[in-house]
């Protein structure tokens, strides 16, 4: 062996190929967040403080639009509809959805009578987003289903007015989005070990600590990705409040109004806003809720 | 002194297809250390958890220190559970873990601190209070799940397979610490293993197990001396057996006819048995005598040398007599002669050291030879 060198095997094309293949996985998703997500977010951000977006591209830099929103006496009102209503529909999603993600998991023992269940809850996935929207009025108007049955049942006089108002946000939205809610839910809830909610029961836990210590606890996680889910499902959504709620403003149907009508700078400046707002909630939630905590 | 446990007939379904608990019927003195023994599957861990109140009973009676357990939830039990794989409370740091059952209990502030201190201490494990349990190894995870079963101070300790799972070291520290434990505390424990030397040094009083069935209950000396059925002699200690027929009686000396030729037997408490009846003939590996000590046997086989394990402080020969009749024989280090392989020796053993079995197990219509020579 003297004098030669140790032999060494070469690396062919395949290998570093493969040596880099986790980078080439991010590729494709990297590309699409920079293209559709990151530019026009930074385009938005920027013609904000602008006062007139045209043609020739954004005109004097102002601050004009973020003092005009937030000096408007309309602004309180327009937040809490916006926010407000998408964390009260948050609140009343998880108090639908949790019960049925537990009783999935530890009330409905066979495994196939659990995967009906979840395929029905699929079901309204199938039909068209705009069919759903609209077929709210048969069910919730004047005269719908709902109103027909409480006074044909003699418990109301009167119809009750559950759309073109908040109230109807709160009806439809949670069930848009019970199952973002039940989902995530469901499987954390299938994550828990049953030992430990056995152990909990043998070291004297009565049965509404083994849920609030343990079960719950434990959950966590997926009830966080839930709140999200919904949260920022129904922030985005404008055309639900646009049809169904009486005309109501948000932050979403203000940046609507304001680009169908070409007042680019103000859109945006709402838009930035209410980015920005969304963020920091879901920081704050993330904050009282250390996600990194839940996930051992 | 008082029963801490008794059940009659207990009965436990998994669906319509699995019968966990066949009829179970027997009963535990207060503070005594309760091993039940068998194979897994066998129903024990299913037991427990019929006693911890985790699983229902489908009939049958369960009573703890004589008070009837039907439809009592877990929490109003005067026991605790430490289960198989430790279950620790993720999310909790081991003070906390151990503190649990304190504070269900309603117990003041002060008070938990001492006794989780206490117990983290009893099980070797003070100063990792703030740890939590993904930070631990697998032998201080067991001892937090030990200490926060114990610290709630049950009048019955339930601990399913709370030995399996570490290494070997761990397991022998763990074996003294729970008999220490044990006798500190003076508490009932109740205890399953899959592993026969657990259950008879640990024992006060073992249990052997059987797809749902007891198939013996007694002190590891009389479950090792006097296996109530081919099954138990085969769970409990190593043990030789050959299907035998009765031959003759001559006085209380028996004669047997078996594979490898005619054996004789000095069975106390067998007189039932009569010529013809198909029984186990056992012999327990450390009875069996090799070369000019076997001459002097009552019982003489000529047999080969196959092959040997050593154990450190003992040497397990394995003979072939006959065709394929293994006989299993086992010599104190000390003892160990100069021995081939392949080369023919004499092997005895005495009437008196020999065993006869008459059941093969408590399950009804299982032939003995089956059961002798099935596994």
């Amino acid at each position: 062996m003297c004098g030669l060198s140790t032999p060494q095997l070469k690396l062919g094309l395949i290998d570093k190929v493969a040596k880099y293949s986790r980078y080439l996985l991010l590729l494709p998703g990297f590309v699409l967040i920079l293209l559709f997500l990151l530019i026009p977010l930074s385009m938005i951000i920027g013609i904000s403080f602008f006062e007139r977006f045209t043609v020739a591209g954004p005109e004097n830099f102002t601050l004009k639009n973020y003092i005009t929103f937030f000096t408007s006496p309309q602004t309180p009102v327009i937040l809490w509809n916006t926010f407000g209503m998408s964390l009260l529909a948050c609140l009343i999603t998880f108090l639908l959805g949790y019960p049925m993600a537990y009783f999935l998991v530890f009330r409905v023992k066979s495994a196939r009578t659990r995967f009906f269940v979840v395929s029905l809850l699929l079901v309204p996935f199938l039909i068209d987003w705009s069919v759903r929207v609209v077929a709210w009025l048969p069910i919730l108007g004047e005269s719908g289903i709902v109103n027909y049955t409480l006074m044909y049942l003699g418990v109301i006089k009167e119809p009750l007015e559950l759309l073109f108002g908040r109230s109807a946000l709160l009806i439809i939205w949670p069930q848009t989005y019970l199952l973002w809610m039940i989902f995530p839910s469901y499987l954390a809830l299938t994550r828990i070990d049953p030992d430990i909610i056995n152990a909990a029961k043998v070291l004297k836990a009565p049965p509404h600590r083994v849920f609030f210590d343990i079960t719950f606890r434990l959950s966590l996680p997926g009830v966080v990705m839930g709140f999200i889910f919904v949260f920022v499902s129904a922030l985005g959504d404008y055309i639900t409040p646009a049809l169904w709620a009486g005309g109501i403003q948000t932050l979403g149907l203000s940046v609507a109004n304001y680009a169908a009508n070409f007042v680019w700078p103000y859109a945006a400046a709402l838009s930035t806003i209410l980015v920005a707002i969304a963020l920091l909630i879901l920081y704050l939630l993330l904050k009282v809720v250390d996600i990194k905590k839940l996930v051992y | 002194m008082g029963k801490a446990l008794e059940t009659k007939e207990l009965v436990k379904w998994y669906g319509k297809e699995v019968l966990a608990l066949n009829k179970v019927t027997f009963d535990i003195d207060a503070g005594d250390f309760f091993v039940i023994v068998g194979p897994s599957g066998c129903g024990k861990s299913t037991l427990l958890k019929v006693i911890a109140g985790i699983l229902d009973y489908d009939s049958g009676k369960l009573y703890i220190n004589g008070v009837d357990m039907k439809g009592v939830p877990p929490y109003k039990r005067d026991v605790s559970m430490m289960l198989e794989n430790y279950a620790l409370f993720p999310h909790m740091n081991v003070f906390d873990n151990v503190a649990f059952g304190l504070r269900m209990l309603g117990k003041d502030k002060s008070e938990i601190e001492r006794e989780v201190k206490e117990a983290l201490k009893l099980v070797g494990l003070a100063g990792l209070e703030k740890r939590m349990p993904l930070e631990l190894s697998g032998g201080q995870r067991q001892r937090v799940a030990l200490a926060r079963a114990l610290v709630i101070n049950p009048s019955i300790l339930l601990l399913d397979e709370p030995l399996s799972h570490v290494d070997y070291r761990l397991q022998r520290k763990l074996m003294e610490d729970l008999k220490e434990i044990h006798r500190k505390v003076g508490n009932t424990f109740i205890l399953t293993t899959h592993v026969q030397e657990h259950a008879l040094s640990l024992a006060d009083t073992v249990m052997v197990m059987n797809t749902g069935v007891i198939e013996q209950i007694g002190k590891p000396e009389e479950v090792y001396n006097n296996p109530a059925t081919v099954f138990a002699a085969r769970f409990v200690g190593e043990i030789n057996l050959f299907s035998a027929q009765i031959k003759s009686w001559d006085g209380g000396l028996c004669y047997l006819n078996t594979d490898i030729g005619e054996l004789k037997a000095n069975p106390k408490n067998k007189s039932a048995l009569s010529s013809g009846d198909k029984v186990a003939y056992a012999v327990r590996p450390e009875r069996v005598k090799i070369g000019e000590e076997a001459k002097l046997c009552d019982n003489k086989v000529d047999a080969k040398l196959v092959s040997y394990y050593y154990f450190g402080h003992y040497m397990e020969y394995v003979f072939q007599a006959g065709n394929s009749t293994k006989i299993k024989v086992s010599v104190p280090t000390e003892k160990v002669g100069n021995l081939t392989l392949g080369s023919i020796y004499l092997l005895g053993w005495d009437a008196k050291d020999a065993l006869l079995i008459e059941k093969p197990c408590m399950i009804e219509g299982l032939d003995i030879e089956e059961v002798i020579y099935g596994k």
